[in-house]
């Protein structure tokens, strides 16, 4: 399904949907069990599924926004007795902090509290990295043209080095995780998203494993499948050299099968199909490597030399001596201290070389190549909010009411099963159910920002939004940063 | 993070005085408006966490028994004040690492611009402050646990997680001096050309320092200067007991070599303003806590003998084994 709205520009809906919230909460009915916020919106269907949680399309319903699209990422709720799931508490308070071009935009933070789940909004990106590789190998079974490969990995390199100038590692770089715009102001723009994993570095990280969490392997870096205890940024950038190669052969560049015996186990294929690919490391290379647990305890014998020739540029089909494969050469550097880093990666010579990377990574402006239509995320229509299939499929567009309708059912219907005590019955009940909490970009020092949200608070709910929509920056400002084109073309 | 200066620390939570002085005012209104409305301020907190008011105090009551008299501005901060240095002791109860406490603290303070301490209790607040905090700096205590470990119903906690988040505005990190003050004395050690002589001073700065934003962070001075500033002030007090550097001299380097738009005049304005809060901290008296908390009381509608009886006692309990603590 495609989410059009041409008419639209993508970046700025946080203005409108702001008043669209106040005014539902000023109007809203509080013998309504529907969550109030759902009004807003026209459900779409499901777009992921991952295990923080689910994903929704939905479309804003209010004039002003007509057909906006919104991601909408619904949390699994914690462990009973747990509270607020950590995961999505530490995803918005990461989102909260940053800003930029090339990382997905948190839009809005909507709370159910009857079973204290957090819902957030996001600009939709109508594609992903996934499904566009995916679409090259199985669909046109050509390759990605050398501009949008360089475009998506120069965005992607920008954005990756904003988030490690604020210190912080996102540690889950893979395909499905990389969104790029669709139609509208921005379209063809890189986005990183799901900061679930995401850390700040000075804080102690702990592994993975400790968070329970699943992580695909295939992108994870050497140094943490031989157990190191500590992560840097440079986790990040081995991640971004197996998306680089992915991107041009249309195949996982490191394609080990899991071991899933214990929580933690031991990826011995996954570090076999990289030793076979890039050669085995050696302490001449890679000096730390002798203090890597795996490495030293080898119990599975990784230390037997079983791979001499570092075979990379002929697995993807670059000339040893190219730009390119010398790039993706430095991400994939074994040891950590030597891999290149974001900041390096932009000044590489690769970009500097036609075609120069755009903003518009889908449509290449002067190449008249053919422009490839791309599939978009795929949107799951028979699933309801809660997850579960609805009986009534949900409708596009003007039938809204029976979409809220149909999850206000769902919501109602699972009272039964939250495991909470059944609530007194109200007294002076203030109107409940989901709130939305409306975010002000940088707005509100000392603009009153009071208990944002709050049913007591509703009628004067609509002062602040105001506020911060002249404050808002104009979305088209975001061009700064890409390399010099004009400078360079004439090098 | 560790960028302060694109921080919503920054660009949110840093006030003027008469911003901060507003909001205070705005809150402490608002309650007492709730008050005259309804006959009590404490907002309930359902089991599914959503707000309310309890039921209006029965009319025929209120011509017996005159209308609850609200706090005014200076007790509710002595209320702040009580339960800021309660947090305290409840985070070193349980050995938390100081950074948890930092957290919580400025969570807490950050709460009652937002909020009267009459709409909420600052006692469950503290504690639901204390465990988000944990989640926040990845030092997951269960709710349960840290119930138990003050005889608190940890229920409680989690119904009021949800609304400091909200309140906070989902801000959730946030900056500490200590860190700053770490900073500069390692930034001092470079200033100072020190030997391991003079490093072992600047240890003992350090540390007094650290005793010096300790008593920073409970004044209003958080809400109203950068960590930088604090950490900075904190240092010059250290530095009048040790006396290891010129610090003009040192405040001056600093601002050469950043290229900050500070003059050395309004930089020091500022770190005097600092020690200014510290000086006139007060600390409640017995005498003003038991005035408060029986104004409190007749806010919140818990006015029956018997019931008031047992939460004294109950309070009496809990002072007895915080004490202990500190002990």
């Amino acid at each position: 399904m495609r989410c059009n709205n041409s008419t639209e520009t993508m970046g700025d809906g946080n203005n409108t949907s702001g008043r669209g919230i106040a005014a539902n909460n000023t109007t809203s009915s509080s013998n309504s069990e529907k969550p109030e916020w759902l009004h807003q919106y026209n459900l779409l269907g499901k777009i992921g599924e991952g295990t923080y949680g689910l994903v929704f399309l939905a479309r804003i319903k209010s004039p002003t926004n007509r057909g906006k699209c919104i991601a909408i990422k619904k949390f699994k709720q914690s462990k009973d007795g747990d509270g607020v799931s950590p995961t999505a508490i530490r995803e918005i308070m990461l989102l909260r902090e940053i800003s930029h071009e090339n990382v997905v935009k948190l839009v809005n933070v909507h709370i159910n509290h009857a079973d204290m789940s957090l819902y957030l909004a996001f600009d939709y990106a109508e594609y992903d990295l996934y499904e566009i590789i995916r679409h090259h190998r199985d669909k046109v079974t050509h390759a990605i043209n050398q501009y949008t490969v360089k475009s998506l990995l120069w965005q992607l390199l920008n954005g990756l080095n904003y988030l490690h100038s604020n210190w912080i590692i996102h540690r889950d770089l893979k395909p499905s995780n990389i969104l790029v715009m669709g139609d509208g102001d921005e379209q063809g723009v890189v986005k990183i998203a799901d900061f679930g994993l995401a850390r700040i570095y000075q804080a102690p990280l702990k592994p993975l494993s400790e968070n329970g969490v699943v992580v695909t392997i295939w992108y994870r870096a050497p140094e943490l499948l031989l157990g190191a205890k500590h992560y840097t940024s440079a986790v990040d950038m081995w991640a971004v050299g197996c998306i680089f190669a992915e991107l041009l052969t249309l195949k996982p560049l490191f394609q080990g099968a899991e071991a899933k015996s214990t929580p933690n186990p031991f990826q011995l294929d996954q570090l076999d199909k990289i030793f076979k690919i890039l050669g085995h490391p050696t302490l001449e290379k890679w000096p730390t490597l002798v203090n890597l647990p795996h490495w030293q305890s080898d119990m599975q014998h990784i230390q037997a030399h079983k791979y001499d020739n570092a075979g990379l540029h002929s697995f993807v089909h670059l000339s040893a001596k190219s730009p390119a494969f010398d790039l993706l050469s430095k991400m994939l550097e074994y040891d950590p201290q030597k891999r290149i880093t974001a900041a390096q990666a932009l000044e590489h010579e690769y970009f500097r070389i036609e075609p120069l990377p755009g903003r518009n990574a889908l449509v290449p402006s002067q190449h008249g190549e053919k422009i490839v239509n791309y599939p978009t995320r795929p949107v799951d229509q028979n699933t309801d909010f809660e997850g579960t299939t609805s009986i009534q499929p949900s409708q596009p567009v003007s039938s809204g009411n029976a979409v809220a309708g149909n999850m206000g059912g769902a919501h109602s219907g699972r009272n039964g099963s939250v495991n909470r005590p059944v609530p007194p019955p109200p007294m002076q009940r203030m109107p409940q159910g989901m709130m939305a909490y409306n975010f002000p970009s940088q707005a509100g020092v000392g603009g009153g920002m009071n208990p944002g949200g709050m049913p007591m608070q509703r009628n004067l709910a609509a002062q602040p939004h105001q506020q911060q929509q002249l404050r808002r920056k104009d979305p088209g400002m975001g061009m700064t940063g890409y390399p010099p084109q004009q400078k360079s073309r004439r090098l | 993070m560790a960028d302060f200066q694109t921080s919503t620390h920054k660009a949110k939570w840093i006030f003027s005085p008469q911003e901060l002085v507003e909001k205070y005012k705005a809150a402490n209104q608002r309650a007492i408006q709730t008050l005259d409305k309804y006959g009590t301020t404490q907002m309930e907190v359902d089991a599914d966490g959503s707000l309310s008011y309890p039921e209006s105090i029965a009319r025929d009551n209120a011509d017996k028994h005159p209308r609850p008299k609200p706090l005014n501005i200076e007790e509710e901060q002595f209320m702040r004040v009580f339960y800021e240095n309660k947090l305290r002791e409840v985070c070193s109860a349980f050995y938390f690492p100081n950074k948890i406490q930092a957290t919580a603290l400025i969570y807490f303070k950050r709460f009652y611009l937002q909020w009267s301490v009459m709409e909420h209790q600052p006692k469950h607040i503290m504690l639901t402050c204390v465990y988000a905090a944990c989640k926040i700096e990845e030092n997951h205590v269960s709710a349960e646990e840290l119930g138990k470990g003050i005889s608190q119903d940890h229920q409680m906690i989690l119904n009021y997680e949800m609304i400091v988040y909200q309140s906070l505005e989902f801000d959730l990190i946030v900056y500490a001096p200590y860190r700053s003050v770490e900073g500069f004395v390692n930034d001092m050690e470079e200033y100072c050309g020190a030997k391991d002589e003079e490093n072992l001073i600047l240890k003992d700065l350090q540390e007094t320092a650290r005793m010096e934003v300790d008593k920073i962070m409970l004044t209003d001075a958080p809400h109203l200067f950068p960590p930088g500033q604090l950490a900075l002030a904190a240092l010059r007090s250290a530095n009048e007991k040790h006396r290891v550097l010129n610090f003009e001299g040192y405040l001056k380097s600093i601002l050469t070599r950043q290229n900050l738009e500070h003059t050395i005049s309004q930089l020091i304005e500022s770190l005097n303003s600092i020690d200014t809060w510290v000086s006139k901290y007060k600390f409640p008296t017995e005498k003003d806590m038991k005035h408060i908390n029986r104004k409190l009381k007749s806010c919140w509608g818990h006015s029956s003998h018997d019931d008031s009886k047992k939460r004294e006692k109950k309070r009496h309990k809990s002072h007895k084994s915080s004490n202990e603590i500190q002990n």
